[in-house]
């Protein structure tokens, strides 16, 4: 089966994340495909760089599970509007708003709320994890 | 072509919760989707007539909502208990069709894509 997912909340804020990445590693270790996870609202944060959660049990690096993911061939794609106005930049928004640093991680890419409509229309289903 | 319903549940102006979904709702549309719109909970009051944005420097949500049929959205609407209990009286520029309990069943179930947005 064919995945679109949406992430709309924070890190370490909402259980977004850890829902998402858990569905979306059994999933493709069950052989399904994702071929898109969007991130949208303040969802975007997820792909900040420079993140250092707390070492105490319950804590783990998202930021690294996600990345896990890009490794597998699944898109970390947040919406660039989202983003942007949130200070998440890659290099061509850090360019073009005269800004000092990137912000955006490595892995993910800023892209337009189409991509979330492309995205939920080649999938066989959508699943959203809500703030 | 894909069935998209947007749910709009909580009330303007105090979070981007509704225009954000109408944003997402209109690009749904513009990439030939065929979009319904649900309004319930706090979110029917974004239907409430005499609406002014302006007074909090943002967009008035009942004329966006008016314009959305020049986007392709013409199927509003709007959960009847939620409507009942908070004395809504909807702004008359507004075609909404309000639904009991087990139509917006029906609805969501007769949907691809249901999208809820940010609370």
């Amino acid at each position: 089966m064919k995945y679109a997912l949406a992430v709309h909340g924070a890190p370490y804020a909402t259980q977004a994340a850890v829902h998402a990445l858990s569905f979306a590693e059994a999933a493709l270790d069950q052989g399904h495909t994702i071929e898109r996870i969007f991130f949208f609202h303040e969802g975007v944060y997820q792909g900040l760089n420079g993140q250092i959660p707390p070492q105490d049990t319950f804590n783990q690096n998202l930021l690294k599970r996600w990345q896990a993911l890009a490794e597998r061939n699944v898109e970390l794609a947040l919406c660039i509007a989202s983003a942007i106005k949130r200070g998440v930049l890659d290099e061509a928004e850090q360019g073009r708003y005269e800004q000092d640093h990137p912000t955006l991680a490595p892995g993910f890419e800023l892209v337009g709320l189409g991509q979330l409509v492309a995205a939920i229309n080649s999938a066989d289903r959508y699943l959203e994890f809500p703030a | 072509m894909k069935r998209y319903l947007f749910v709009i549940s909580r009330s303007p102006y105090r979070s981007s919760h509704a225009m954000e979904q109408l944003e997402a709702a209109m690009v749904a549309a513009v990439f030939d989707g065929q979009v319904s719109i649900l309004f319930r909970d706090e979110g029917v009051w974004n239907l409430q007539e005499n609406q002014s944005g302006e007074a909090s420097q943002q967009k008035t949500l009942s004329k966006v909502l008016a314009a959305l049929p020049s986007y392709e959205i013409e199927d509003l609407y709007a959960c009847q208990d939620s409507l009942v209990t908070r004395q809504v009286q909807m702004d008359k520029a507004l075609t909404v069709k309000t639904l009991s309990l087990a139509e917006q069943s029906e609805l969501i179930a007769a949907s691809d894509a249901v999208v809820t947005g940010q609370p």
